[in-house]
Order: C-alpha cells, then structure tokens, then sequence
C-alpha cells in the first residue's frame, strides 16, 4: 500500500530489466513494460471483466490449485490494484478468434488491445537486486512420489489450502477428496440427462421406465421397436448413473478434513544429490503450517521428520516448544526413504527413527515436502545483464564484510536473492541495502575487505 | 461575504454539512450490502447534505468526486463508508485538503471489514449494521473540529550507545550518509566482542584485521565523535531532540542533542559456573577458547565440546543461534592446524543453518571431527579425565577421554542491559534482550519513535549479521533523519479545566507522554497534568481512566464518543 | 553522481528497500515482473512465530 502511494517510488509493475550499462553512480538501465491490455490510468480494479471472461485459466497465484481467468489480478490486494490480460490464453488474442467481452463490459473504458509494450530508460546510481527465489522441484525425487501420488504436496501448496483466500478457504483436504467432491457436478450432469432421455421416452410411450422395463425385461416388448431397445438401454444407463452418483455421494458425505498429517524436511536441502546447503526457514514454516493446521482441526495429528531443527531465530525455539506441548506435533528425527501410498491413495512413510534406530513406516492423509529455497531462474540471465557474479550455490556472490555487496560497484543483494532467509533477515537486509546504496550515493568510496 | 464573485465563499466549519459516500469497493461490499438503499439512507439523517454511492471510492475517480463535492456543494464534513481507515485513510484525508477542507473534518465507516467481510452469511442483519456504522459516523462527523498537524523541528544527528561490529557499522554508515554521529563505548576500546574472537566463521578470515579495519574507517570520519569509557547517564526529550548526558569514566558529564539513538550494547557469552564441571582452565567456553587459539596457548589433543550448555533449557528456552557454527569454526581450525588432535562435538540438533554454513559441517566431518547426538535427558557426564555420553543413535554409553571440555553457552544480555532500558524506557523480554516493534516487519525499530536496534542487544547474530543490522539501523534511523521536519498526528490528548492533578492517568501511560506540573493560582498551589504532543499517541488510556474528564483525546472527544453511542443506540 | 536507485524485485525485501530510500529522499524505481508486488509473502497464510496475517 505504501509503495503504491509513495512520490519518491515509481513503481514499474509486469516490467523487466533489459539492460544495464555504465558504473555506480551513473548506470543506464532499459526497462522493458510488458502490456497488460488494461490501461492502469483508468482501471478500478471493480472486476466486471474477469467475471464475464469466458477463458477459464490455472490460478498462478494458487499454484495451480484453483482456476482463474485470462483476464485476471494476481491477487485480490494486489498493487497496482489494475487487472491484466494473459495474451497467452485470452482467446481475443488467438488467431481466428474474437470476443471482445471485457472491452465491452468495462465501465471505466480501460481496456486497450492495442496496448504496446514500452522500453523505458532508468538512469540510476545503485541497484539492488531483490529478486527472491524458486522451489525446488520435488519431482526430481521419484522416490517421495511429487506428482504422482496424489495427496502428496509442497508447503507452498499447503500453505494455500491453509489461507481462508485460497481455493479451500482455509480447510485442509486431501486432495483426492477434493478431486471426488469436484467430480460430484460432471456426474450430477451425466444423471440428470439420462433423467431427462427417460422422461422424453415415458412422455412419447406414455408409459412410466419400471413398468416399461419389467415388461422388456420378461420378453413382452422385446423385437417390437426399435425405441423400446433404445429406452431399455436409457434405463440401463439411468439406473448405472443413478447408483453411481449415490455412491459418489455417500463417499463425499463421509470426507473428513485430512487429519493425519507429515511434514518432511530438508526436501533438496542438506541433500548431495541436489543443494547442499540448508534453506533457512523450512522447519519454522512446517511448524507454522503444523500450528496453524491443529487450529483448523483439533483432531489433526501431526508429524515433523526432520535431521535437525532449525529454530535458531528470536522466539523461535519457544515456539517450536509451544509446537509440541500446545499443537501436539510428534518431532521424529529421521530420514525418510521413501513415500508410498495403498488402494485408498493414503500416503505411507517409510523411515527410520534413528534414536529408536527402527525403521517404520507411516500412513497419513496428507504429506507436506518442505522443498528447498533454490537461486531464481532468472537469477542467471540477470546477474549476466548486471555483469555480477553468482557463486558455487547459484546465488548472487557477495563480499562477507560489508555483507551485500555484489562483484560490481554500486550493485547490492538482499533477501532470498542473496540466500535463503526469512522475513525479518529479508527486511533487516533490505535497510542494510538501503544503507549501502545510500552510503555510496553519498559520495563514500566502497569499501570492501579483500575476500 | 464580500458581494465579490470571484471569492469563494468558504462554508463556516462550525456548521455540520455532512457529503457521505458509500463504496461499493467492487463486490466486496456491493455483494453483500445494498449500497443504493445506504445511500438513501444517508439522505435521511439530518445533517447530511449530500450522499453519493460509488464502485471504488478509493479510485481516481472516487476522489474526484469527493473533491467535486466538496466544493459545489460546500460540504464542511465528509464520511466515507467503505473499508477499514488502515487502509486508504491518508488519501482521503488529502482528497479533502487538497479540497480546501480541513483534514480531520472526515471520518470513516468501516461497513467492510467490520460488516460485509464478516457477515456474508447474514445479508439483511449486516444490512442494519451498516445501516447502524453510517448514522454512527455522522453523529460523530457533526462533532469534529478541525486540527493542525503538529509540526518540530529535529537535529540530524543520532547517537549510537556501544562501539561493536554493530555500533560501529551503525555509526559509520550514518556518517557517511551525512549525519553528525556521537558513538560511546563503555570500554577502553571499540570493538566488542569481536575483539576476542580468533576467526570468523564460516569463511575463516581473521577476526582483529576485521576489527582494525572497521575501528579505522570509523576514526576516519569527521561527523563521527568517538567517546571511550563513556556511558549514557540519562535520555530525555523526544524524538528529533533526545537530550542524552553522557559521561565518563572520570566523571564528566557532556550533553548532546540528537534526533535518533541506535541502541547497539551488544551481549556476553555465559559463564556456566557450576554445569559440566566448569572450571576456566581444563573445562572452559568456547570465548575461552577463542582466547587460548589467539594467543597461542592452545595445546589440548583430545577435545571435547558440549553444545546447548544453558540454552533450550528452563531457565533460558533460546537457542543462541552461533554456538554451533562457533563450535564446528573452532573444530575445524584445531584439526587443520594438528591432525593428531582428537575433537569431538556432542550437540542436541546441529544448527547450521543457510547457506555457507552447511559446507563447513560437511568439512569438519571429512577433516575427522566426529559428531554424536545426546539427548536433553540423558546429558553428558564430566568425570576427571573422560566424558561419559549415552549415545541415542548407537544404544550405548561412550566414554571419550579428554583434555580439554569447551562448553558452548549462549550469549546473554549484559548486566547494564536493564538499567539502560530502564533509563530509555525501552521493552525487554524474558531474556533480557531488547524487543523490537514487530517481530517480522520491523526487526530494528522500537516501538518508541525515533529509537533503534542492532547486533546482539537484540539477539544473538553472527558478526556478519550484526554488520547487516547495524547498516540497516542506519538506514531506518536515517528515514527520520533526512527529513526537514517532522509530522505528526494532531489526534493526541489534552488536558481540560476538570482536571484536579490527580495523577492516576500518569502510571498508565504507555508512552510516558503525561507530567505533573505544579502552578500557582489566587496564593495556593494546584497540580495539573500535561500532555507532550509528541510523545502521545492518542491512545486514550488516560481518557479512559480519568474520573473527572480531566484529560481527553483530540477526535475521539466524550461529546464525540457519547454520540456515535446514542446513535447507536437509537436503532434499539 | 545519479542520486536515484534501482530496485529489482517487488518482494518483502524490495518493498522494505524501497520504502527505506524513498523515505530518505531518494527517487527509487521499482521493477517488478509480475503483475502486482507481494512477492511468496502474499502466497502465506501467516507467519512465524506471532501467527500475524501475512498481507
């Protein structure tokens, strides 16, 4: 909110840098604006337009979990508060086809299909990257079954089934419970049109489908017309439909919130095969998530298998204590070999406790991979635009002492860009940031120690 | 009133001429309530002149509607009835200046937050309530009175209280930014614990070059005045003119005016006499051990370090966050300089958290030093010449011989933290460590305005993390710092004639912002209280405890207060 | 000396940079590649260890 209403920042929102050249003090950067079709003047964010859009789309925002449109906010609070339009699945945008629905619908006129991008020249004196990270990709160990078992998910992922905006409002599910209850409507369809067929058929015979069929059944109709084969099979349908959807119903009514639930740790993290290092804040995050998730269900029961647990910031250790005692989270120290799951999709753990020195194994409705804080995709092709250097881990490289400073002048890095941290760290580097781009702007040679 | 027309004539605020809008904010509202039926309904309550329904009246063109308004139709109030103040307050306050109107002549009606968020369910019961919160803001809106932002001045200049890594990055930054810094430092010399230490982890570099090099860039600048052996004896004023008597160790008191204080006292490592067998000389800490491998006079074979020695425990529930890293640091330097030295770590969860710190565990595994768990059950036992440890991952008890037994203990607050807290009236929590504003959002800010914190004064850090604090204090700081002058509210309280001196609102005040003064009238003497502007934060503690309506709250007045109720209370 | 700065990334971080500078008197220019700034924070439901909303 602040940012948006601040003179002294001039927010470049759906931009990207393109180029940077010059030294500290007097770089020249071009800023590539890619166009949104809304003209952000005008836009109220009243959101006429994505109701009426006929392209249903993945919510990024929910990971994939819920369903947006082409035309879209990132999220409801978002600044800049404009909408923008996803040419990549807006049907307008397609060749061949129109729809022009938005542009019609708008009140404020802000739509603009014509809309260019604009390559805007920034001259500044420093730069700070903030760009943040990526997750690791769990697929890339088969073995804990990401993507293929269904009520397997990240902590991401988990954590949106946990927000009262996301696509469960706040009630954790299996997944595959989810799947069934969303299944319910195609199958409600499917019935109700053999209804309806049966209903055409008892109105042209004039005769109701029991009595039809017991006497198609006994042989009476059989060979008469070729209808009656027809409406002996609508009934078939129907009565096959019908038992289906009242199984579908029964398994739906009797779907409990996802009570057991694990959180595995350190997935790519402290890991040979993949980031060598430790994320940071996985282990708070789980029990957070833990904490949290006993909140929305007094009967959950959680697990937390983990090697080491990371409580090492201000109030951290309390809470994880707090963890136990209040939220009742089974700490395991342990290493999980592998996750499978039985007929029902139930997922099981496989691991050894290793103060028990015993392997077992652990069925859960739901598991939660706490993935890895990994270098940004795009952290490759920035630190070559900025001329940076990243280091052995793919992060940016920075000196030690003062800590921010990249391998160029004039260029700092904070947050996660610079290593996997959380919040606090994130905002106390930031002002660090600030600090350095202010120093140097004021005249002050860099002064780094020789790393 | 001239008969001139091209005069405008401003609509005398004494007259209650109220313009409410009603937000629709989308369907966040709009599906809910019905926003026209609210606007009509406003036209009914009798000091409203004018009400309008709009789909986002925070938009550009919501604002150009109050503004329009405002002036066509010589509103002296207005009432937006939309989302919580938190968010759009100011830009509707602005709307209404950049208007001609004053603006604390508005006011909100939270008809989101507090009633179509929360009452999706109940449309025609949240229907009445917001019916009930727009006749509540108007009956309030008839009783405001226009005020003036309180303006002062303030002194770019801040004061940082300890010369560590910290204080000394704190300080160094402001003053290049262009600020006049005052650094005291109770020791003889900067550098804090720093200067203990032999090298840092986890790269390993040399911890006094790092010390040299910082206490000269320090030296080196001219806005940066330097007191050793010197402490702060007291703070008073408020932000933008804290009055600070330092003085040092021979006595002499210096006075200095500053806008902003980084508090940057850092913390001690713990002597855990009495636990494992402390005894400073074969069973010592890991700040010891830093000094023995400084000095050289290291010498041990066989080492054994304990970690978690008085931390995660009852007594101290923190993880001090270093002391792994310090161990495995220490390990690591003690086999590469001797291989035949035997180092052993026995830790509860090995703590080496991020990015770098990772690598060197594995390190130290590959360069022999061995690693056990134990568990807070079943601690390791300190006999003469071997530690006894039941070991949770093999099922047995091992005794590892030793020479030398380093304890990892936590870092604490130092003794003077208290008494400087005191004076500064600064937050402490169960620890003794300083407490911050906000846990996530505002790690270095006090909530007292105008006040920092940095380094290991709020929680262990390492040294590359207490530099980063340090910076980033400078530049929170520097955010006031920079600015021609400061602004703030004009919502605080004011002492009325009820007022007797009483003195139960004083305690209360969790600013401090209320004084007792004594006066002299008709040849006795009489005590009142008063109120700083600056201190205040409306808050309205004392309003709410004075039994006379001796004290009250600009915006929230009793005659203000008693008709937002009543017109609750008529829709009973 | 170009007194403005550059801020790539609209994040926790990139916000608490920017507003930092911007308070100080620097002109800072944001650049963010999504739609809205917020960064993974806006994607939490709360955070540790006071449980606080995350927006």
């Amino acid at each position: 909110m602040d940012v948006g209403r601040h003179p002294n920042i001039h927010l470049l929102a759906y931009a990207e840098v393109e180029k940077v050249e010059g030294e500290v003090g007097n770089f020249q950067v071009t800023v590539r604006q890619k166009p949104r079709y809304v003209d952000e003047s005008k836009c109220t964010g009243c959101g006429t337009c994505a109701e009426k859009c006929p392209t249903v789309t993945s919510d990024i925002y929910n990971l994939g979990l819920g369903t947006a449109k082409s035309i879209y906010k990132y999220f409801a609070q978002g600044i800049p508060s404009a909408y923008t339009i996803d040419a990549v699945q807006c049907r307008n945008f397609q060749p061949g086809k129109k729809c022009g629905v938005c542009q019609k619908i708008c009140q404020a006129g802000a739509i603009d299909y014509k809309q260019e991008e604009k390559i805007l020249d920034v001259p500044v004196g420093a730069i700070i990257v903030a760009t943040g990270y990526d997750l690791f990709d769990a697929r890339k160990i088969p073995e804990y079954g990401y993507g293929r078992l269904p009520n397997v998910v990240t902590a991401l992922e988990f954590e949106r089934f946990l927000s009262a905006s996301g696509p469960t409002h706040g009630h954790v599910y299996r997944p595959t419970d989810l799947a069934l209850q969303a299944s319910l409507p195609e199958m409600k369809k499917v019935y109700q049109k053999a209804e309806k067929a049966l209903e055409r058929f008892e109105k042209h015979f004039q005769m109701t489908s029991e009595s039809f069929y017991l006497r198609y059944e006994s042989g009476e109709l059989r060979g008469k017309d070729e209808d009656y084969y027809q409406w002996a099979e609508a009934v078939q349908a129907y009565r096959q439909g019908k038992g289906e959807l009242e199984a579908l119903q029964e398994r739906i009514d009797r779907i409990e919130s996802a009570h057991r639930l694990a959180f595995i740790q350190c997935v790519g993290s402290r890991d040979l095969r993949f980031n060598k290092y430790c994320s940071g804040f996985c282990c708070m995050h789980a029990i957070k998530e833990a904490t949290i998730a006993k909140e929305h269900d007094r009967d959950a029961q959680v697990y937390m298998l983990a090697m080491d647990i990371r409580a090492v910031g201000k109030g951290f250790e309390e809470y994880r204590n707090r963890g136990a005692t209040e939220s009742g989270i089974h700490y395991i120290r342990s290493r999980v070999a592998e996750i499978s799951e039985d007929r029902d999709h139930t997922p099981i753990i496989w691991y050894e406790d290793t103060k028990e020195r015993v392997v077992h194994h652990l069925p859960v409705d739901l598991v939660i991979l706490s993935t890895a804080c990994e270098p940004s995709a795009a952290g490759e092709r920035l630190a070559e635009l900025l001329a940076i250097e990243l280091n052995e881990f793919g992060f940016f490289k920075t000196t030690p002492y003062p800590p921010l400073d990249t391998t160029r002048p004039g260029v700092f890095v904070c947050g996660c860009a610079h290593s996997p941290m959380d919040i606090p760290e994130s905002v106390v580097q930031a002002s660090c940031a600030a600090a350095r781009a202010a120093q140097v702007l004021s005249g002050s040679a860099t002064r780094r120690l020789a790393s | 009133m001239s008969g001139n027309t091209e005069e405008v004539k401003k609509p005398d605020t004494r007259e209650a001429r109220i313009g409410v809008f009603v937000c629709h904010c989308g369907s966040n509202i709009a599906g809910v309530l019905d926003c026209e039926a609210l606007t009509k309904y406003a036209t009914t309550l009798p000091p409203v002149v004018y009400a309008k329904d709009n789909l986002y009246t925070c938009s550009e063109a919501g604002i150009a509607e109050i503004k329009g308004a405002i002036e066509e139709h010589g509103l002296t109030r207005v009432v937006v009835a939309s989302c919580s103040p938190r968010t759009h307050l100011p830009l509707f306050k602005s709307a209404c200046a950049e208007a001609g109107l004053n603006p604390y002549l508005f006011e909100m009606a939270n008809i989101r937050d507090q009633c179509s968020w929360v009452h999706m369910q109940e449309k025609g019961l949240a229907q009445e309530k917001a019916m009930d919160l727009i006749r509540m803001a108007v009956a309030k809106a008839t009783y405001l009175e226009p005020q003036q932002d309180i303006e002062s001045s303030l002194v770019r200049k801040a004061l940082v209280i300890g010369g560590g890594v910290a204080g000394l990055s704190a300080a160094g930054a402001m003053a290049d930014m262009g600020v006049d810094v005052v650094l005291v430092e109770k020791e003889p010399q900067l550098g804090g614990l720093l200067r203990r230490i032999n090298r840092l982890a986890p790269r390993g570099e040399s911890a006094s070059e790092l010390v040299q090099d910082l206490v000269k860039q320090v030296r080196s600048k001219t806005r940066l005045k330097t007191m050793l052996e010197s402490e702060v004896a007291a703070v008073g004023g408020v932000i933008g003119n804290y009055e600070v008597t330092i003085r040092d160790h021979k006595g002499t008191e210096t006075q200095e005016v500053v806008g902003c204080i980084v508090v940057a006292t850092g913390a001690r490592p713990l002597q855990p006499d009495g636990q494992f067998g402390y005894n400073g000389r074969n069973v010592v800490t890991q700040i010891e051990l830093e000094e023995k491998l400084r000095n050289g006079s290291f010498a041990a074979q066989h080492v054994v370090m304990i970690q978690c020695v008085g931390a995660r425990c009852p007594e101290r529930t923190y993880c001090s966050r270093i002391c792994c890293l310090t161990a495995v640091k220490n390990a690591l330097y003690i086999r590469e300089r001797n291989p035949d030295a035997q180092v052993h770590i026995l830790y509860r969860d090995i703590q080496m958290y991020g990015v770098e710190n990772e690598r060197i565990l594995w390190e130290s595994r590959g360069k022999g030093v061995r690693f056990d768990v134990y568990d807070v059950e079943r601690p390791p036992v300190i006999q003469e010449d071997l530690v006894q440890v039941y070991q949770p991952l093999v099922g047995e008890v091992e005794e590892i011989p030793y020479d030398l037994v380093v304890l990892s203990t936590p870092l604490v607050a130092p003794e003077k933290a208290a008494a400087l807290a005191n004076l500064m009236r600064l937050p402490l929590d169960q620890n003794n460590f300083f407490m911050e504003a906000h846990a996530k959002l505002r790690p270095l800010d006090f909530a007292t305005d105008g006040i920092f914190l940095c380094g290991t004064a709020r929680y262990p850090a390492t040294v590359s993390e207490a530099q980063a604090q340090g910076l980033g204090a400078a530049a929170r700081a520097s955010t006031i710092l920079f600015k021609d002058r400061l602004v703030t509210s004009a919502l605080v309280s004011f002492i009325t004639e009820q007022c007797d001196g009483c003195a139960l609102c004083l305690d209360i005040c969790p600013y401090y912002a209320l004084q007792l003064e004594e006066y002299e009238e008709g040849n006795r003497i009489h005590k009142r209280v008063k109120s700083d502007n600056i201190l205040c934060k409306g808050c309205g503690v004392c309003a709410a405890t004075c039994p006379k309506g001796g004290v009250e709250v600009k915006g929230f007045t009793q005659k203000q207060l008693s008709a937002q109720v009543d017109a609750a209370l008529e829709g009973i | 000396m170009n007194r403005d700065v550059l801020v790539i990334g609209g994040g926790i971080a990139g916000i608490q940079a920017s507003l930092d500078l911007a308070e100080m008197g620097f002109m800072v220019h944001l650049v963010e590649r999504l739609p809205s700034i917020g960064g993974k924070m806006s994607q939490l439901d709360k955070t540790f260890p006071t449980n606080d909303c995350a927006l």
